[in-house]
This record gives C-alpha cells, sequence and structure tokens, in this order.
C-alpha cells in the first residue's frame, strides 16, 4: 500500500484505480518473513491467468437446502438472519466438494512434480450471496483444510458473468440454469450440477472426469440430424463422414486443459500413475459412428483415456462402474439417469436436445435464489 | 482568504446530523470553455447525483429525516475562484443539492474543511486529498475509472486490506474519521430494506486471503455497516472488480494499519 499517512490507495506507486496487472511491492519478499505465521504454511494462489481456474457456486460446493427452503417460504430478511445466527456451523459438503478435493490432490501432485510452476488448479468461490452469508462460507472452508480457496466472489445479486469473463474462467459449475446458459453463452464452459439422492464414493488420490461426446465436446450438428432423420440416417451420415472431424463443443476446452496436465506427468514418467483419467461416455456405437468422435479427438490432439460406445444404452450402469467425480451431458434424460445411480452429474444446456426440453426446464427453472 | 457562500437554493441541512461531503469544484465541473456561461459536467457529476438520489430516498422515507449528506462545493483553484459566480450559477443551473460553497487556497483549504466539519472529501488532486488526510479528513481520491459511472445507487467501494500489523499506540484520527463515516453510512443503510437501497457498499480485499477478508468483513459489520458485495482478491487484478461493481468512490480504512 502507499508509503505515505495518506487514505489515498497506491500499491506500490501504481493507482490503485488504474486496471492493471498487480505488481508485487517492493517490501513484500522482505515482509513475508516476518509475517506472523499461520499454523500451516499454505502456498500462495497461482495467477489467474496461468492457473485453470474452476469457478463453483456455493449451492454446489456444500449443501444449503435447509436455507433454501427458508429463502423461499419466508423471504431474504429471514434467510440472512438465519445464516448470521448459524455462523459458526459449517455446510456439509455439496455435489461438486468430492471433485474439489480431487483437484487439489492434483495440485499437491503438480506441485511436487514442478515446484516453480503456476499451472494448476485455481478454484474460486461464486456466490450470489450478501457477503454476511459469506463469513458462514469462509468458516466453513475453514472447517475443511482439504479445501484450498482463498479467492471469492459474493455478488450480492448481481449477475457472474463480468467476473467469470474477466478471470479467465476455464469451468463453471452452479445450480443455477440461467447463470449457466448466460455464461456458455459467453463462451464459458459452464454445466449445471444436480445433487444426486445418494453419492457413490469416488477416489481421493485419481480425479475422474467424464463427458458426453456430442453438444459437449463436439458440437451438436450430428445431434440435428438423429433429431430430424432418425437414428439410422444418423449412423449413416456418421459413416459417410467418418473423416470430417467435427465442430468442437462447449467443454472441448476443458478436455483439452485436462490433456495439457496429464502430458506434464507423462512427462515425468507417471503415465501409469496419472491422478487425471478421462472418458467419453457416448450413445454413439463402436461399429458406426464412434469412429468419427475418435479421429475428431485425434484431429484436436487431444487423447482420451476410455471411450464407451454405448450404442443408445443408458450411462447409469457404465458410470456407476467408473465411479467419475463429474460426468457431463446435454441431455436431461441422460443426466437424470447418472445421478439415479450416485454419479454427480451436470447438464450442460446446449444445442439441438435443449430445444424440445427447454419448457420442461423453464417449467423446472429454480427462483433466483442466493446460491 | 476563506469565504463561504451558502446556497440559498437548498434547503439547509441541519449541522449536528447531516454528513458532510465536500467535493472539489474542479471535480465536478472540470474546466468549462471560457465562452459558456455554464460549466460542462465533469467526472463527479454522476457522483453527486448518486449522493443526492440517497437524500431523497431518505426524505421519501422519512420528511423529517435529518441524516442526510450535506454537499460542500469547494474550490482551491484560484482560476476557478476568478469565476466564482460562474460556479454558483452552474451549480443553479443543474439543479445540484450543494449546501454551501467554499473557497480558499491551496494553503488553508483543510482549514475550511476542518471548519466546516467535512466527514468526507473527495478531490481528483492526489496531493490534496494526501494532505487533507494527514489532517485527519477522511478522503478519497477521484478517478475517471470510478467516479464517472451513473447508476441508480450510490456505491461504495472498502478496500479492506489487513496488513497485520499490531493496533499499538492511539488510533490516528484519519481512521477515527474513517470509522464514523462508515458508521454513519451504516446507519443510512438500515434506513432501507436490502431490495430497495439508494446505497450498494462492497469490499474488496486484494492482499492475504479469505481470512484477511473475513476479518475486514467482521470490522465493517462492528460499525453497523452493511456489506452486499465482497470480493477476495488474493493478488487477482482488481480491475474487473472495478469495472463491474463500478463505485463512485472507494474508501480505504485502517484495517488493522493500513498506511505505510
Amino acid at each position: 500500500m502507499s508509503l505515505n499517512n495518506g487514505q489515498t490507495l497506491t500499491v506500490s506507486g501504481q493507482d490503485m484505480t488504474k486496471n492493471g496487472s498487480s505488481n508485487r511491492a517492493p517490501w513484500d519478499d522482505a515482509r513475508t518473513g516476518l509475517k506472523p505465521s499461520t499454523p500451516t504454511r499454505k502456498p500462495k494462489p497461482p495467477k489467474p491467468e496461468n492457473a485453470i481456474t474452476i469457478v463453483v457456486s456455493s449451492r454446489v460446493l456444500f449443501n444449503m437446502e435447509k436455507e433454501q427452503q427458508i429463502y423461499k417460504q419466508h423471504g431474504m430478511e429471514e434467510y440472512i438472519k438465519y445464516q448470521v445466527e448459524h455462523e459458526t456451523e459449517p455446510f456439509s459438503p455439496g455435489p461438486a466438494f468430492s471433485f474439489i478435493k480431487a483437484l487439489e490432490a492434483v495440485n499437491t501432485r503438480l506441485r511436487e512434480l514442478y515446484p516453480e510452476s503456476e499451472e494448476l488448479f485455481d478454484v474460486v468461490l461464486m456466490t450470489n450471496n450478501h457477503a454476511y452469508v459469506g463469513l458462514r462460507l469462509i468458516n466453513t472452508i475453514n472447517h475443511h483444510p482439504e479445501l484450498f480457496i482463498e479467492r471469492f466472489c459474493m455478488t450480492g445479486g448481481n449477475s457472474p458473468i463480468g467476473y467469470l469473463k474477466a478471470y479467465h474462467t476455464n469451468l463453471y459449475l452452479s445450480a443455477d440454469p440461467v447463470k449457466v446458459r448466460e455464461a456458455l453463452e459467453e463462451g464459458i464452459a459452464a454445466a449445471i450440477m444436480f445433487t444426486p439422492e445418494k453419492m457413490k464414493e469416488v477416489s481421493e488420490t485419481q480425479l475422474r472426469v467424464a463427458f458426453d461426446g456430442d453438444a459437449v465436446l463436439f458440437s451438436d450438428e450430428s445431434e440435428r440430424i438423429y433429431k430430424a432423420h432418425g437414428l439410422d440416417k444418423f449412423f449413416e451420415h456418421e459413416k459417410t463422414h467418418e473423416n470430417k472431424p467435427l465442430d468442437h463443443g462447449p467443454l472441448k476446452g476443458f478436455l483439452e486443459v485436462l490433456g495439457k496436465l496429464q502430458k506434464k506427468f507423462y512427462d515425468k514418467g507417471q503415465r501409469m500413475d496419472c491422478p487425471i483419467r478421462t472418458y467419453l461416455v457416448t450413445a454413439r456405437s463402436a461399429a458406426s459412428s464412434g469412429a468419427r468422435a475418435l479421429k475428431t479427438l485425434r484431429s484436436w490432439g487431444l487423447e482420451i483415456d476410455e471411450a464407451l460406445f454405448l450404442a443408445g444404452a443408458s450411462k447409469g450402469p457404465m458410470l456407476e462402474k467408473i465411479r467419475p467425480h463429474i460426468f457431463f451431458d446435454d441431455q436431461m434424460f441422460h443426466v437424470e439417469g447418472a445421478a439415479e445411480m450416485g454419479t454427480v452429474a451436470c447438464h450442460v444446456p446446449y444445442g439441438e436436445a435443449q430445444r424440445v426440453t427447454k419448457k420442461a426446464i423453464k417449467d423446472k427453472e429454480i427462483s433466483s435464489a442466493p446460491k | 482568504m476563506v469565504s463561504t457562500v451558502l446556497n440559498t437554493d437548498v434547503k439547509q441541512k441541519d449541522a449536528d446530523h447531516a454528513v458532510v461531503i465536500a467535493v472539489t469544484s474542479r471535480a465536478v465541473f472540470g474546466s468549462g470553455a471560457d465562452d459558456d456561461e455554464v460549466y460542462g459536467e465533469g467526472l463527479a457529476f454522476p457522483l453527486l447525483q448518486a449522493l443526492q438520489r440517497v437524500n431523497e430516498h431518505l426524505l421519501m422515507n422519512n420528511p423529517a429525516e435529518l441524516l442526510l449528506f450535506d454537499i460542500v462545493l469547494l474550490t482551491t483553484d484560484s482560476q476557478q475562484q476568478q469565476q466564482s459566480p460562474r460556479i454558483i450559477s452552474s451549480t443553479r443551473h443543474y439543479g445540484l443539492e450543494v449546501g454551501r460553497f467554499c473557497f480558499s487556497s491551496e494553503e488553508d483549504f483543510v482549514e475550511n474543511l476542518l471548519k466546516n466539519n467535512v466527514q468526507l472529501f473527495l478531490s481528483t488532486d492526489r496531493n490534496e486529498a494526501s494532505q487533507a488526510t494527514q489532517r485527519g479528513v477522511l478522503s478519497a481520491l477521484l478517478d475517471h475509472q470510478t467516479a464517472s459511472c451513473p447508476s441508480e445507487q450510490l456505491k461504495v467501494l472498502f478496500f479492506g486490506d489487513a496488513v497485520i500489523q499490531p493496533d499499538t499506540g492511539p488510533t490516528p484520527p484519519s481512521r477515527q474519521a474513517a470509522r464514523s463515516f462508515s458508521a454513519q453510512l451504516g446507519e443510512m443503510q438500515r434506513r432501507f430494506t436490502m431490495s430497495d437501497s439508494p446505497l450498494s457498499i462492497g469490499l474488496v480485499t486484494w492482499r492475504g486471503g479469505r481470512d484477511s477478508c473475513a476479518d475486514a468483513l467482521h470490522t465493517l459489520r462492528s460499525r453497523g455497516v452493511r456489506v452486499d458485495e465482497a470480493y477476495c482478491l488474493a493478488e487477482a487484478p482488481w480491475g474487473p472488480i472495478l469495472s463491474v461493481f463500478r463505485p463512485h468512490f472507494l474508501l480505504s480504512d485502517g484495517f488493522g494499519g493500513l498506511e505505510g
């Protein structure tokens, strides 16, 4: 901060009000030694432009169902009063919790191999809540040492989109369909996370991410053919165009960053022991339409660890075997099927599949409750 | 020489209860063309309108309300001082709710601030802001990125970096001023519910992590301030916060020893 006694805002001579990157204050290094140290030496969060930024809303990171009910039934003031009264009571984990924990486990391994690198996951908490409810969220994070969240935005009801864009968000997870759609429209990978009735146990050491193919990794162009002309025509079309790569879908970028991190482990001889594993779980059939999917991935220079072609069969049982921390699909039918069997499934409201179900979703649309 | 002129167009505020804010005329009007009779709108114009809107809402709730912003227009620029009639007529032209005009030199303007019981001084000039702070007047530097955003609400952003230093010794007057000003903002907020408040208060912390932000939130809460939005940056760039929140001014406060 400013070296004079003034209340004017300068950080090492640079005006705080300028839209610039942060320069370290000249005394930073010296002071780090003098700062009263916290019991556990926390690593510093990476710069947003270097990190893989995962933005998660409070309602999916934690279980806030009870509080949601209070808001719905008694309104904002009661809701806040309740939150403040229970400020020191931590929330219990929500559906995104194990995924976020797994990201931290990957970070730990990355730091061991590349101590100087800032190419790490950076988890940011984004909430609609007013700041004083935020205190309960901070207390909850403090209660779970395996969560390493130092950045958050409490928007008090305003749209998070501006922040998502500014901080190079690689993935945004929320329970709010409106916000997720807005993010997708802005080109940000985003998905609506649902809470399974019972969550199956997942690995603590290996992050597993499962993707549907069409309208998630790939564009929805093939889905349109299927909708318009049926399954047979779809298979025919895919076979004919086998060598023409599909266009990319909203989550291609996220698969890409996962692949980049995987490569860092392979480069250090840890292919067998890689703490990240990716899956393609698609209704395409290995016999016909699957080839195009694989060739597309190859043309993008992307690898996927396991490709599962279900030829239209239900995805639930397969996912139950894989036990991913998170599964992305553009069709609610599959999302629900996965959730029924205990997989944390997220809906990517993108493309052709949304046209039919748009009305159904609108009916189910949650009111803009704090998240 | 120091002179104070009352604006007879505007009802004078109650000195015991009003929150006096001094803004420099250079910030409100900028430099107008010589031939025009009326100055153009300067960068603090939307800020003044926002302050007025808060007053309007306060009076709508309670016509007998005494906790209102009392705006003082301060002119230190000797060029503008020669145009004092134009400053007054421009103020009247725009219907700005300025209670008093103060004219003084660069040397004695701080005296003027103290005499007028100014609780917040807003200027585009870094030196002026710094001088005022050193004499114990809470000041904020206005900047084109902050002050000039038109908005329905008055938006105040607290910059709450907690530099961990032992809180020894007496509280500096500037920090006391910050405390009492923020307490008054809190008082104003309590006149409204969350959904209809003409005042929006944000907090941003840059250095340190979530615990620093939690500390700053606790401090503001202890002063009775309701923080609507909070951003804990942990050294991420602050530009986006300013662009999205769009504060009219930023207040840095002595959260555990901010100075130095």
